[in-house]
């Protein structure tokens, strides 16, 4: 096997790999999780279907330890759904809100305390025009069909959606004739079309592009979303046609019987779903491995982004980045300046291999090193425009490729894994794949009569026009007064975020929905009316407010008393 | 036109300014987004407020009462109209002045004014500006938040603190929460020297054992859910963090105090030239910005030292908002060498009453003389035995018939 | 002999402040930039005192701590006994800047007083 050659040249006699039922299976010891990973990519073939399972062991290291709920209940004891999807990201929400157009019981698992709180939040928020994905690989296709949704599926959800198109930046003529001669190809194969740009068209519409960029390519296809933004609204329009979302809810383990998953153990109780629809992201292995279905393994890989104030948006108003000719190992998107639909601009990210799935840290080096790479297109950045930073964790297949299909050896199990960029833009067609799947199962699935198919959000005060603003205020008075100064988020908005079909009270999931304290004093002066707000809204004592996480507490409660 | 001043923001500086604009015969509207007048002040409820003012040690609450009270006995008079919870949404330069979109409890309206003081105050810089990283736990407060949930709320913040920044605020939190029954274990600053006023070092933190760590910093959070513990680095001269010299120290709750930035959200909407050396508007010695009819001041001017100096800038604002015409007038440059951190205003508008000054020095000093020159000649000069930048200073200088103004500092031999 | 240094917090300058006491109590102050700070340095020796800034809790919802001070300076040994009393202290009634909450709290002679009114007039 010419895999092992490979393995052996770098590994000695320290790796083996061996075909078993359709996958390559790596065991050995190795002494670091670097060389964990660079043993998964030797072994694996981009794009195969042969995919493979890393058993390495790396000296030192245990296995990750997944971080479950402190809630132990039997809430959902006894459920017995067609459908369990597993994971509230945006594929998983995505393909709830899918299945809740027909008539069947849908019950979604999420161990967070609330939706996208893994990769569907720390993300850049493009929708991608998939230009560097290889034609033949599933996640081109879905990229492309996604990419083509997006606008209907952000009108129907009531969210932002910016199909501000995309540059690609040259700083010299090397590749300026194959760029040109690729034209054609890139029209034929990615989503939205492709235009060669001068550099004084370019500057027309980005001014304040770096001075050394010479020419560059437009993607019209390429936009902008908020993506929790987005599987907040999935989540919530599923809810509304029914569907049933458990937060704080942990699939801890299946009892199988034959090629069946009988019974499905979560922290809140047993469930017993005809079918289980994996979509947990950085945990769709364990998830394959409880389904004794684990066919592929996932090298989770960090990136960090930093948020930069509102000031900084005159530069920006599209997406841009600068081609590198330095080899990217990495297999990412490379990154960029993003104007987001909120009015900020977003750098990055950057891409590091890592073992930890939920260390969502972040490092000045990496901030530093997205900073310098985005420095050659727009060197108008600064440090001191930066308001907050975030890192999300990729969930990547050896074969850097999506798995959208039904399990391999158990029946009743349907994968959605391996899904990392451009996931985002992917998703909508992710879960009408998965729909396709499913209803091969159930061939009477019929569509419901009364299928919501627009959700609507509350309204954004401070982005309306005057007479729309009074005729709101005057009808609700709550939206008069502003709690945040920053992003003039009103009361009645905050409220409205509380009030929504999905639970949410924590300052955090507020912040998401409303955006108190996404602004420039990152909640200094509303962050003690928010915490108030939900105090009086939820019934609960100002020091049980938590800021998200369980035992985030932010008070202890009143000073006279401990 | 309905007003001739319109006054944004309640706290020190806006209250004396719109008490001052009425008392010069000014039809004056005060705006403030909170519910209650006083701004920060509120907060304060520390003592060593009005020692310029009044020669009295007085809390912030109360010095901020001693306004309060003229206020309202000035709105007999029927030309102060004060709007309470009320946030200006957007401010358009009309033919004659300004119109203000004002968003209130059930209410969106338009109020036009001749003039307008921004009275903003200042915002805090966030932990993420002073590149803390790690995770993202609860138990992570600005000192003003801080002081906001403890002295408003009453509510307590954690056990076991540590301070990050000797500025003024983050020394009388050390004291504060220690006095409630925490434990500071410590307060740490990147610079070399405390940020906060020599006499609050003693009080607040000798007093109570309280270590000062000198060049330290906090560069890394950790835990998921509450805080449990922040890495402290020790840093160079540029204040960089050095490898090598990371700590870990346990505790619940961190209280960040680094600095304080201008509010000027609404001026820039509106074109008002800041400077970088303040963030605050460029002025000239009638707190007039760059675009006529808009004034600045107190803490959305500059970052003072001293609450004093708010209320006599605001009423020094007031005053001129209702009593000087419009009418383009040539002003001079202020110039300053690298020695000064800032000199306010940074403009002179030909005028032969002397003006007054307000500096910092960029770095501790001792034995200088501050020399003011118009060319090559001596306007002014000052001796000072000790300069440190937390302490701002405050000179009156004649500027009559001066073509430029420059300010220089020399060492005495 | 007592040879010590320390801050003056009697005004912002912050004079360093340099005593020198003999025994039969002749201090010498160096540093003082006014005789206010010769005042504050015997003190400091002899009977440091300080004043005190803290809140006491009311029955009103709009404010419930409400911001007090000792009206002069207390021992500094008997701060947190002062703090103590305090925090059993609920006012119940409305109070007005200056009015007196505790007289002579801890027998220091000092009263802790108001540093706001409880029920503010709202204006707009």
């Amino acid at each position: 096997m010419n895999i092992n050659r490979k393995l052996k040249k770098r590994f000695a006699n320290n790796v083996k790999a061996k075909l078993v039922d359709d996958k390559i299976v790596l065991s050995g010891n190795v002494s670091s999780w670097d060389e964990k990973v660079s043993a998964g990519l030797i072994a694996s073939k981009p794009g195969g279907r042969v995919h493979v399972v890393n058993d390495i062991k790396v000296k030192g290291l245990e296995d990750e330890k997944t971080i479950f709920p402190f809630i132990n209940d039997n809430k959902l004891d006894g459920r017995k759904p067609d459908v369990l999807i597993i994971g509230g990201g945006v594929v998983g929400c995505a393909i709830a809100r899918e299945l809740s157009k027909y008539d069947i019981d849908i019950l979604l698992v999420e161990k967070e305390y609330d939706v996208a709180l893994h990769a569907s939040s720390r993300n850049d928020g493009m929708i991608h025009p998939g230009l560097d994905i290889k034609p033949g690989r599933l996640k081109k296709k879905l990229n492309n069909i996604g990419n083509a949704m997006y606008d209907e599926f952000c009108s129907e959800l009531d969210i932002k959606f910016n199909r501000c198109g995309q540059y690609l930046c040259f700083a010299n003529y090397i590749l300026l004739i194959p760029i040109i001669f690729a034209i054609p190809y890139f029209n034929l194969t990615a989503a939205g079309k492709t235009h060669f740009v001068s550099r004084k068209e370019m500057r027309k519409r980005e001014p304040h592009i770096s001075e050394d960029i010479k020419y560059g390519l437009y993607f019209d296809g390429a936009g902008s979303i908020c993506p929790y933004g987005l599987t907040i609204a999935l989540a919530e329009n599923a809810i509304q046609n029914g569907a049933e979302i458990s937060l704080d809810t942990a699939v801890k383990d299946m009892k199988l019987s034959g090629n069946k998953i009988e019974e499905v153990v979560t922290n809140r109780g047993c469930i017993h779903p005809k079918m289980i629809i994996n979509a947990a992201g950085v945990f769709s292995e364990e998830i394959a491995k409880m389904a004794g279905d684990r066919f592929f393994s996932i090298h989770p890989r960090k990136g960090t982004s930093a948020i930069l104030d509102k000031e900084a948006k005159k530069n920006v108003n599209t997406i841009y980045s600068s081609f590198n000719l330095e080899k990217n190992n990495h297999n990412t998107k490379g990154g960029g300046i993003v104007s987001t639909v909120d009015g900020n601009v977003l750098v990055g990210p950057n891409a590091i291999e890592t073992n930890e799935k939920e260390n969502f840290d972040t490092e000045k080096s990496s901030i530093d090193s997205v900073f310098k790479k985005q420095k050659r297109v727009g060197n108008w950045l600064t440090g001191n425009d930066i308001i907050t930073y975030f890192t999300g964790v990729r969930a990547a297949t050896y074969e850097e490729d999506f798995i959208v299909e039904k399990g391999r050896n158990t029946h009743n199990i349907f994968h959605a894994a391996g899904i990392q960029s451009p996931g985002l833009t992917a998703a909508p067609a992710i879960a009408v794949m998965m729909r396709e799947l499913i209803n091969k199962e159930i061939p009477e699935m019929i569509r419901k009569e009364k299928y919501l198919s627009h959700r609507k959000t509350f309204p954004k005060i401070s982005e309306m026009d005057e007479d729309d603003r009074r005729e709101y205020i005057e009808k609700n008075p709550d939206y008069g007064e502003i709690v945040c100064r920053c992003e003039e988020i009103s009361k009645g908005e905050i409220l409205d975020s509380m009030r929504g079909p999905l639970r949410c009270d924590t300052v955090d999931a507020v912040k998401r929905r409303a955006r108190p304290g996404m602004g420039r004093c990152q909640g200094g002066f509303c962050g003690p009316q928010v915490a108030k707000l939900i105090s009086i809204e939820k019934g609960i004592p100002l020091n049980e407010v938590r800021k998200g996480y369980e035992d985030s507490y932010i008070l202890l409660g009143e000073k006279n008393e401990i | 036109m309905k007003y001739d001043v319109a006054v944004i923001g309640a706290g020190p500086a806006g209250l004396a300014a719109a008490i001052s604009a009425e008392k010069h015969g000014a039809k004056v509207v005060l705006i403030e987004r909170e519910d209650r007048l006083g701004g920060v002040l509120k907060q304060c409820i520390h003592d060593g407020f009005g020692l310029i003012r009044y020669g009295e040690k007085l809390s912030g609450c109360e010095y901020a009462n001693r306004y309060i009270d003229i206020l309202i006995e000035r709105m007999n008079y029927g030309n102060i109209e004060l709007k309470l919870k009320t946030f200006v949404s957007k401010v358009d330069k009309i033919d004659d002045g300004f119109n203000l979109l004002l968003s209130s409890r059930g209410k969106l309206e338009n109020i036009k004014s001749e003039k307008i003081i921004f009275a903003t105050g200042c915002r805090e810089r966030t932990p993420k500006q002073v590149s803390i990283h790690g995770s993202r736990p609860s138990g992570v407060f600005t000192a003003g938040l801080a002081q906001y949930y403890l002295n408003i709320n009453g509510q307590m913040l954690g056990k076991k603190c540590v301070i990050l920044g000797s500025g003024d605020i983050g020394l009388i939190m050390a004291r504060r929460l220690t006095l409630e029954g925490a434990n500071v274990l410590g307060v740490y600053e990147a610079k070399d020297s405390p940020s906060g006023l020599t006499r609050n070092i003693y009080q607040c933190l000798e007093d109570f054992d309280i270590p000062l760590y000198l060049s330290h910093t906090v560069t890394r959070l950790h835990g998921r859910n509450r805080l449990e513990g922040v890495t402290i680095s020790r840093v160079d001269q540029n204040m960089v963090p050095i490898e090598g010299t990371e700590e870990y120290i346990s505790c619940d709750t961190l209280i960040v105090s680094v600095g304080l930035i201008p509010e000027n959200e609404l001026p820039k909407t509106l074109n008002v030239p800041l400077s970088k050396h303040t963030k605050g508007a460029i002025v000239n010695q009638y707190y007039e910005t760059e675009v006529k009819g808009i004034y600045a001041c107190g803490n959305a001017l500059h970052v003072n030292d001293l609450v004093d100096y708010v209320s006599e800038s605001g009423e020094e604002a007031g005053k001129f908002a209702a009593i000087r015409d419009k009418f383009e007038q040539e002003a001079v440059e202020v110039t300053f060498t690298s020695d000064f951190g800032y000199v306010v205003p940074q403009k002179i508008v030909k005028d032969t009453e002397p003006a007054t000054f307000y500096f910092r020095t960029s770095k501790i000093r001792e034995n200088v003389i501050v020399k003011v020159y118009d060319g090559d000649k001596e306007i002014f000069k000052k001796k000072y035995l000790n300069l440190k930048p937390p302490e701002m200073e405050k000179i009156k200088v004649p500027i009559d018939g001066v073509s430029e103004i420059r300010f220089v500092m020399e060492v005495i031999q | 002999m007592i040879n010590r240094t320390f801050t003056c917090i009697v005004c912002p300058n912050g004079c360093k402040l340099n005593v020198t006491a003999s025994e039969d109590n002749a201090f010498i102050v160096t540093g003082n930039k006014c005789k206010k700070g010769i005042e504050f340095a015997e003190n400091e020796i002899l009977n440091p005192k300080r004043m005190l800034t803290t809140t006491v809790k009311t029955n009103f919802d709009l404010m419930p701590y409400l911001p007090v001070r000792t009206d002069n300076e207390i021992p500094k040994e008997k701060v947190f006994e002062v703090m103590s009393i305090l925090r059993k202290t609920v006012i119940e009634k409305n109070i007005k800047v200056g009015d007196i909450i505790i007289e002579n709290i801890s027998n220091t002679g000092v009263n802790v007083i108001a540093t706001m009114n409880t029920e503010e007039k709202r204006y707009g």
